[in-house]
This record gives structure tokens, sequence and C-alpha cells, in this order.
């Protein structure tokens, strides 16, 4: 009986370690499970993980594309934009190279002009008018050519150079020549240098009334031509010149009939104590 | 430039004037710095009495010419150091040659542009 009892007794504590044995197998094997299930969570992540970095490089790919599409079309548009200013700097230094043209011809012309009004005698408008030819235009050969009242004649009243020194150019008849068609037709005539005939011919004239022509035959070696601004400036000059001309002629016509009036005044005088002469 | 001083030689008067107006449009100088000659007899007194930085000389003159100038300045002054600018006209080539042979510093030819003339002036006077 004992026996049996102590077996029991070792049966039930055997059953009772059993117990606790599987109750702590379940324990770890919920452990196991939990762990197990952490880790499967944390391959997920990771491999989450592994994947993102590409995602991103990917992302930022695009990101960069989309960058350097937008910094290429900027570029384009300042490239552009460098071209139009660079075009408007070039049309900016023509510009100003022309306008330095303007103010040198302007000056030529203010100079000129103030040199054939500062003076009433003929001889030197017509020296001035020859310094003008040739400093301001650079001609070489010219004649100055004033129209004869009494005759209507062109008559040779200043030249430098061969051509316009030929007997030739003494007199010349309105409409004989170049010179003579510009004096009769009052339009200004402007050509090549061909040594023949001349490269430009100016009328002087004031309004309707034609003073006189100039004659330009050659210019200077280093001036090859006549440009538009030389153009303007020469009939700008023609204006001033036959005004100039006009004026000292008309001055010295005065001047003349002073001295006669005066003459004959001093004729008609009373002398002092004496009886009219 | 202010403070520089220029003899313009030239029987031309409108020469002259034409000189001394473009002169005037160089930054600094005014018609106060600026000297006229009417030929070189004229223009050697100025040098003698006067202090220039620079000089512009035709060379055909009457009495004196801008050749015979020049000689008389580097030669009989001994002033070396003064530039002289030598404006030719019609067939002057040889001039020229013979200016820039006694001392002339530079030319220019007639009719002078005012861009070389302010390029020239202001290279010799800094």
């Amino acid at each position: 009986m004992q026996q049996e009892s102590a077996e029991i007794l070792s049966l039930f504590k055997k059953s009772e370690e059993l117990v606790d044995m599987l109750r702590k197998g379940r324990a770890f094997t919920e452990e196991l499970m939990s762990e197990n299930e952490r880790l499967r969570y944390r391959v997920v992540q990771l491999e989450a993980e592994r994947m993102n970095p590409s995602d991103l490089l990917l992302r930022e790919v695009d990101r960069l594309r989309l960058e350097n599409a937008q910094m290429a079309h900027k570029l384009e548009f300042l490239d552009s934009k460098f071209q139009e200013v660079e075009a408007e700097n070039k049309d900016f230094a023509q510009r100003y190279v022309e306008v330095e043209e303007q103010n040198e011809s302007l000056a030529n012309l203010y100079v000129a002009s103030h040199r054939l009004h500062s003076t009433l005698d003929s001889a030197e408008v017509i020296e001035c008018i020859k310094e003008i030819l040739l400093n301001m235009i650079g001609s070489e050969d010219f004649g100055l050519f004033v129209v004869d009242d009494e005759t209507g004649e062109l008559i040779r009243s200043g030249y430098e150079g061969e051509t316009a020194a030929g007997d030739n150019k003494a007199r010349l008849a309105l409409g004989e020549g170049l010179e003579g068609v510009v004096a009769l037709g009052g339009e200004p005539i402007f050509g090549e240098i061909t040594g023949e005939g001349p490269c430009a011919c100016v009328p002087l004239k004031i309004k309707d009334r034609m003073v006189g022509v100039i004659a330009i035959y050659s210019l200077l070696s280093h001036k090859r031509g006549l440009s538009v601004l030389d153009h303007k400036l020469l009939e700008l000059l023609a204006g001033h010149a036959a005004s100039a001309l006009i004026s000292s002629k008309l001055y010295s016509m005065a001047d003349r009939k002073l001295r006669t009036i005066e003459g004959f005044m001093s004729l008609l005088r009373v002398p002092q104590g004496g009886e009219n002469v | 430039m202010s403070n520089k001083s220029l003899l313009v030689v030239d029987d031309s008067a409108t020469m002259r004037q034409l000189l001394c107006m473009t002169l005037t449009r160089v930054d600094g100088i005014t018609q106060a710095n600026i000297t006229e000659a009417a030929d070189g007899a004229d223009a050697l007194d100025k040098v003698k009495t006067g202090n220039f930085d620079l000089v512009l000389t035709d060379i055909r003159m009457p009495r004196m010419d801008g050749l015979e100038f020049i000689r008389k300045v580097r030669s009989e002054l001994n002033d070396v150091r003064l530039p002289i600018i030598i404006i030719s006209t019609k067939g002057a080539e040889e001039d020229v040659e013979l200016g820039m042979n006694l001392g002339a510093s530079g030319y220019l030819s007639k009719p002078v542009s005012m861009a070389r003339l302010k390029e020239l002036v202001t290279n010799f006077l800094g």
C-alpha cells in the first residue's frame, strides 16, 4: 500500500514535472514563434530598405534629368538673350561710329560756315572755299566757278590742281561741260572718279538764283571716294558758300557806291571861304 | 589732361579752328589749353617761350614750313622729347617721310579724321 502510494506520488510528481516541462515547451514555442514573427518582420523591413535606395536613386535621377532639361532650356534662353544683347551692342557700336561721323561733319560744317561768314571780302571768301574743299572734303583737283552777271558765263574764280587749271576751264558757258549743265539744271551731280570729268559738281545757289558751281575732279590719294555724308556736307557748304559770295559781292558793290557817293559829296561840299564847286 | 598744353600750327585759319574744335572734344582739353600759330616761325617763337606737351603742325606753310620747324626744335632747341604730329596734305608723302626722319612723332592726313586725331592726342598726352 505504501509502495503504491509512493509510486502514485512519484507518478504524480513526474506528471507534474511533465506538465511543467510542457508549459515550458509551450512558452518556449511561443517565444520562438514571436521571435520568428519579429525576424520575418525584420526580413521584410530589410528587404524594403534594400529596395528603397534604388528607388531613391531613380527618383533622384529623374529629378536631375528634369532639372537638367530646365537648365538646358534656361541656357538656350540665356544664349538667345546674349545673342540679342550682342547684336544690340554691335548695333550701338555701329550707331556710335555713325554719330561720331555725323558729329565730325557737323563740326566741319560749323567751322566752314563760321569761316565763310566771317568775312565780306570776295577774295577771302574764295580762299576760304578752297581751304574747305582741300582740308575738309579732301579734294585735290577742284575748281570754283562763279556766274558772271553780265555774260551769264561761269568764270573760274578759284582752283587747285591740273584739271581745274586747264585753259578750257577758265570760262564756261551755261550748259557747257558738266559744270555748265549743273549750273543750268541747279541739281548736284555725284559720280565716280574717272579722271575725265568731275566726280562731284555742286551748284552754289540761293533759292533759284544761280551763283556758281563747285567742281571736284579728283580727291587726295588716301581718300577713295566721297561718302554720302560728304555729299550732304558739300551741298550744305554750297548753300553757305553761295550766301557768302553774294554777301561779299553786295558788300563790295555797296562799298563802291558809298565811295562814289562820298566822293561826289566831297565835291559838292562847300570849301570854307569858297564857293560851291 | 587739364594741365596739358597744346600748340596748333597751320597757316589756314579754317584748319586751325577745326583742329581746336576737335581737340576740345578730347576729355580735359579746353580752348585755354590750346595755343595757335600761323606758321613755323611763329610756332618756334612760342615753343621757345612756352612749355608745350604736344604740337600739331601742317607741313606746307609760308615763312617757315613744318619740316624746318621740326628740324629747328630737334636740333637748335635740342628738344627731342616734345611730341610733334605732322598733318600732311596732297602729294606730301615724301614730306611725311622726311618729317618722320627729322623727328616727328606721328602724322595725320587731311582731311583729318577726328577719331584718329583724338586717338593720337590721347596716346601722346596719356
